[in-house]
């Protein structure tokens, strides 16, 4: 069989016959295997990219085609790794074969989006992909779900209205010629001549695309869903949610632009150095980065806090693609890999968190530090990789992308970025503080490490995340590769833009040299002694492990007081509101219209009679 | 380590004389002592001396006026936790011999039986001339390596923990901190009702 | 590689002893603004030396060691970065933006080994020193923004090199608002009233630093007066020219020559800082958050959107 119909199509029948034989040994083999043959073939894969694979399934009267390039590789692998490892970890988390089958459609369904060749395809595996995750999060709490669905489906709905206007107006579903007619469609809008698409329909069906994927990629208004559907399901699942769900909608943005870019450019026009629509896109993007992460340094639930951070780092990603230039593509190409590695470990470190301990909310935890040391570690990485911190691979894709934005001459998106950066320490602080430090509450005493799968998938993703950030000109050859020029230059270690240049390698070795010096004064004094944690200075009144000193809730006080006035600015209540309302309009029609009276229907069958007898017919 | 810090003792003597640093712990009524000592009259900063809030990184402690029970179990925490070597420096008459409170019942009479001094300054509050002949003393104790109150503490540690425990009770370290919790807990019950 | 690692070890030793003195010259001048005579100027060095020899150290576990190490081996990355004058050891490589984030790793690398001590002050100094640096973000990357658009290149060295034709930075409009902003936010990464809020000594115990002593406490200053010559010589070359001197016909000389510039354009900021410091009292939190997001914001944009332009 063809090898992309196996990477599509396996992870979706392991998950049916992980639900049918419901033995608790063998789903999870049958579970582990469905992730680690799309993986297995990925690696494969990447000597044929240039081949043009290609896979068409007929089904009477349309056809689904998959085609694999260069880009969709790109997007497969980090699919492929990210879901392997939070299957991996779903071993140890998971509590019965619904969770298996939802979860495994979901791999199934995100990868044939990202090798999907024409925009039913796209369309058709997009829905598989939004329901089989509504279920997961069905499965724990129904409001959330609720929201995240009605959310997706308003998404899902302006995608087919486009897909029909594209339709009806081309004819053809087809990715490289819909590619070729928009083509043609704008040097004829360049010179004046008639085009197929006018005026208003082309921003029209910008502004519905960006509905579809910003609701998916959770951009600043339509990121609501997000923080309850990322925390109130299973956590191992939440890492494949949101570190390669999201990024369906991120390869949704990059399909409009390959698609409809030169279009769109020509049509609506430019701003400073880049186009209209994308700087629309890239503003959006920076209001994400603030917003997700100022709301995430205020909550006090751990899952809420890094669903939240996941929203910020996505507008990184946005801000990149909004851009436009062949710079800015690559470096938000780059912050998708690293934020998918990153924020998948930091899942499964909360998913481990949560299984161990039992408790979710940050004044239950404490002093997990001795506890748990490998889990521990694993988030120590993650933690440097987040806030962007060299020689890990966040610092690399952040440095690419701020570089990218301030070279096009935008300083408010170049300002944007930088406060992204330092709201990432600001968040990972209180994280630490609350669930590693302090005091330990004592039914909290004998939590033991990470169960062996869950252990094995962090240091997987730990692994890349070191590597890379080492050697981040493995990624920067990939992406040269797919634009065709070499935008990045450099070798291995070196990243070289021209007008700036970055040496990880050199990096490290004067951090490791530092540390060596720093050792060497360190060990030149006198020894120490471990004092416990009730030997702290509390202005010399003694201490017992029974009170808690740790200040677990309401960290940064300060922050939500001089952010008053803005936190009452929420879109959240936004929608509840229309929600509201349009249940008191249907309350309104229930009462006047439909009011179940036998005698205002007999009215009602009278006029519609009377008006069609007076219409003539 | 590997390297004999003996033939450096002229230097870092020095350096511990030149810059010690006060713990910021003002006992009783000779608190009062200190600002005249720290500002422009009677400057102490040009002989390195700093008050600093955290006993981990200070050296000298200050006893300056009358202590009671409720203050020595505090001053006894906080001198364990500075690092050697330390110094004691007693001001006041009441640490040595309880003073104007010699026939109180709750001031203690003999400082020196819960904690070693190394100088005391007599004077029912010795003025800063007075305060600084005491610093030059100790200045010198510490030069010729004769301030030894740490390792007196060290040696004899059965000696005055028998005392202060003859004073406090046993265990008194975990009775009051067990006290002050329930009436914190008490708060912290009524804060999370409301 | 032996001339590399002999430079890297002379930059590390002038900018340790150059970094004590310059803590020195702080508290020298506040004791003289206050009308007393104040400590001899090589005083930190007495007190390193003090705090190294203690003969008894205390330590909270494993990270509250590797997190001071970690710090002062961040400072000294941050260090080789920087050039000084015609010598630096990694200046092809000195971005900055690259030099702008290992200025703030220490701070990170000293909360964790603070934070690892269970101490509730060293909780709330950490929520307050990461609040300021939050606040700080914002007018800082839009000066830094301001430069790179105005300079087209990101490389400190070829700033430098820039304004050895052009003229100091601060010559220019929209660098000399970025200037005024850049230094606002010096205030803070000094740690110097009013923005001091992070150690406010005497009101939690002197913060995220309570439960450091001995040798802890020792390395921490040498990495404080690294990171204050560090901070400095960014300022001085960014916005006031460095120092390029090619007059004399030895490197040797020039060197020398070109260190005693920076070493006056340093102390030059120092004394600006300290002077602003021994005057002002301390901003509370929120009053210093919502002052670094108002005025140094609004003229480190103006600078960024005039230079953009």
């Amino acid at each position: 069989m063809n090898e992309l119909a196996i990477i599509v199509f396996v992870p979706l029948i392991a998950g049916a016959l992980a639900w049918l034989i419901d033995v608790k040994g063998i789903r999870e083999i049958i579970g582990v295997l469905g992730a680690a043959i799309p993986l297995g073939y990925t690696a494969l894969l990447y000597q044929k990219t240039g081949e043009g694979l290609s896979f068409a399934l007929n089904l009477g009267v349309f056809k689904l085609t998959f085609a694999l390039n260069t880009l969709s590789w790109f997007f497969l692998g980090i699919g492929a790794l990210v879901g392997f490892s939070a299957i991996l970890a779903l071993v140890s988390t998971g509590k019965d074969s619904y969770e298996w089958l939802f979860a495994l459609m979901s791999l199934s369904g995100v990868l044939g989006v990202f090798l999907a060749n024409d925009l039913l395809t796209f369309f058709i595996f997009w829905e598989i992909m939004t329901f089989a995750s509504f279920m997961m999060v069905l499965h724990y709490n129904r409001a959330a779900s609720l929201k995240y669905f009605l959310l997706s489906v308003f998404g899902a709905y302006a995608m087919l209205i486009a897909l029909g206007m594209i339709y009806a107006k081309l004819g053809t579903f087809d990715f490289a010629q819909i590619q070729q007619a928009m083509y043609q469609d704008a040097y004829a809008a360049a010179f004046g001549a008639d085009t197929v698409f006018s005026k208003g329909e082309s921003a029209l069906i910008y502004l519905l695309f960006l509905i579809a994927f910003g609701v998916k990629a959770g951009m600043f208004p339509l990121h609501v869903w997000a923080p309850d559907a990322y925390s109130e399901t299973n956590q191992s699942y939440a890492a494949m949610f949101s570190g390669v769900l999201s990024k369906a909608g991120v390869y949704g943005f990059i399909m409009l632009y390959i698609l409809m870019g030169t279009r769109l450019a020509i049509e609506i026009g430019g701003f400073r150095s880049t186009t209209k629509f994308g700087y629309i896109i890239a503003f959006l993007g920076g209001l994400t980065i603030i917003v997700g992460g100022l709301l995430a340094a205020l909550q006090e639930d751990i899952r809420k806090l890094f669903a939240y951070s996941s929203i910020s780092q996505v507008g990184y990603i946005l801000v990149g693609i909004g851009v436009g230039t062949a710079l800015s593509m690559q470096a938000a190409l780059f912050h998708a890999l690293s934020h998918a590695l990153f924020k998948g470990l930091f899942f499964l470190i909360v998913a481990t968190i949560v299984y161990r301990t039992g408790k979710t909310s940050f004044a239950d935890m404490g002093g997990l530090a001795e506890k748990m040391p490998f889990t521990f570690a694993m988030a120590f990485v993650a933690i440097l990789s987040l806030a962007g911190i060299p020689p890990l691979v966040g610092f690399a894709s952040k440095w690419v992308l701020f570089e990218a934005v301030i070279s096009q001459n935008l300083p408010i998106l170049g300002g944007m970025v930088f406060f992204g950066s330092a709201i990432g320490f600001v968040y990972l602080i209180r994280f630490t503080y609350a669930v590693w430090f302090g005091q330990r509450p004592t039914d909290l005493d004998d939590t033991k490490d990470a169960p062996l799968p869950m252990a094995i998938a962090m240091a997987i993703l730990a692994l890349f995340n070191v590597v890379l950030g080492i050697a981040p000109g493995l990624v920067a050859r990939e992406l040269n590769k797919i634009f065709g020029k070499e935008v990045i230059g450099g070798n291995l270690f070196i990243l070289d833009l021209g007008f700036g240049r970055y040496n990880a390698l050199a990096i490290l070795i004067y951090l490791i040299v530092g540390i060596i010096i720093a050792g060497i004064i360190y060990f030149l004094g006198a020894k120490v002694r471990k004092v416990p944690v009730t030997d702290t200075y509390q202005s010399g009144n003694p201490v017992t492990m029974e009170y808690n000193l740790t200040i677990r809730r309401n960290f940064f006080l300060p922050l939500k007081e001089a952010l008053a006035f803005w936190l009452r600015i929420s879109f959240d209540k936004l929608y509840r509101d229309i929600g509201a309302w349009v249940e008191d309009l249907a309350e309104v029609l229930r009462n006047f219209i439909y009011n179940g009276n036998t005698q205002s229907y007999a009215w009602y069958l009278a006029i519609v009679l009377l008006i069609l007898a007076l219409w003539g017919v | 380590m590997m390297v004999d810090w003996r033939l450096y003792e002229p230097l870092i003597n020095f350096a511990r004389k030149r810059s010690m640093w006060i713990v910021a712990f003002c006992t009783g009524c000779g608190g009062i002592e200190m600002p005249p000592l720290m500002t422009s009259r009677y400057d102490l900063e040009r002989f390195g001396m700093m008050p600093n809030p955290a006993p981990r990184m200070a050296d000298l402690f200050l006893i300056t006026g009358y202590v009671t029970p409720k203050t020595l179990k505090r001053i006894i925490i906080t001198y364990e936790m500075q690092p050697d070597p330390k110094y004691v420096l007693a001001h006041g008459s009441c640490p040595l011999n309880g003073g104007i409170y010699w026939d109180g019942y709750n001031a203690i009479k003999h400082l020196d039986k819960y904690i070693p001094v190394d100088v005391a300054i007599a004077g029912c509050m010795p003025r800063p001339e007075a305060v600084m002949d005491g610093i030059k003393k100790m200045m010198e104790l510490i030069e010729t390596g004769k301030a030894d109150g740490w390792k007196r503490y060290k040696e004899n540690y059965e000696y005055y923990k028998k005392n202060q425990d003859e004073l406090f009770g046993e265990g008194w370290r975990e009775k009051t901190a067990r006290r002050w919790i329930p009436w914190l807990m008490n708060k912290k019950k009524e804060g999370d009702r409301q | 590689m032996i001339e590399t690692a002999l430079k890297a070890l002379l930059i590390l030793i002038y900018a340790t002893f150059v970094g004590f003195m310059f803590m020195g010259i702080i508290r020298i001048v506040t004791a003289r603004i206050h009308r007393r005579v104040g400590p001899p100027i090589y005083q930190p060095i007495l007190d390193t030396i003090k705090l190294l020899s203690k003969k008894s150290n205390i330590t909270h576990g494993l990270i509250y060691d590797f997190g001071v190490i970690y710090a002062l081996g961040a400072t000294i990355l941050a260090l080789m970065f920087i050039p000084i004058g015609s010598i630096g050891v990694l200046r092809a490589y000195g971005d900055l933006v690259l030099i702008t984030f290992l200025l703030e790793i220490p701070m990170l690398g000293i909360m964790f080994a603070a934070m690892s001590s269970g101490n509730p002050y060293a909780g709330i100094g950490a929520q307050r020193a990461l609040l300021t640096m939050l606040a700080i973000q914002v007018p800082l990357g839009f000066a830094i923004v301001a430069l790179a658009e105005f300079y087209g290149t990101f490389s400190t060295y070829e700033i430098v090199m820039a304004q050895q034709t052009m003229g100091w930075s601060i010559i220019h409009l929209p660098l000399l608002l970025a200037a005024i902003a850049y230094d606002l936010v010096l205030q803070a990464m000094f740690g110097k009233e009013p923005f001091d809020i992070m150690i406010a000594p005497g009101e939690i115990s002197l913060g995220p630093m309570v439960e450091f002593g001995g040798k802890h406490m020792g390395i921490l200053q040498i990495q404080h007066a690294i990171a204050l010559f560090a901070e400095t010589l960014f300022f001085a070359n960014i916005f006031l020219g460095g120092a390029v001197v090619t007059a004399f016909s030895s490197p040797i000389l020039n060197t020398i020559a070109s260190l005693a510039i920076l070493l006056v354009k340093q102390i030059a900021v120092l004394l600006v800082a300290t002077f602003m410091g021994a005057i002002f009292p301390r901003f509370t939190i929120d009053q210093a958050a919502k002052f670094y997001w108002k005025w140094p914001t609004i003229i480190a944009a103006l600078g960024a959107i005039l230079a953009s332009l």
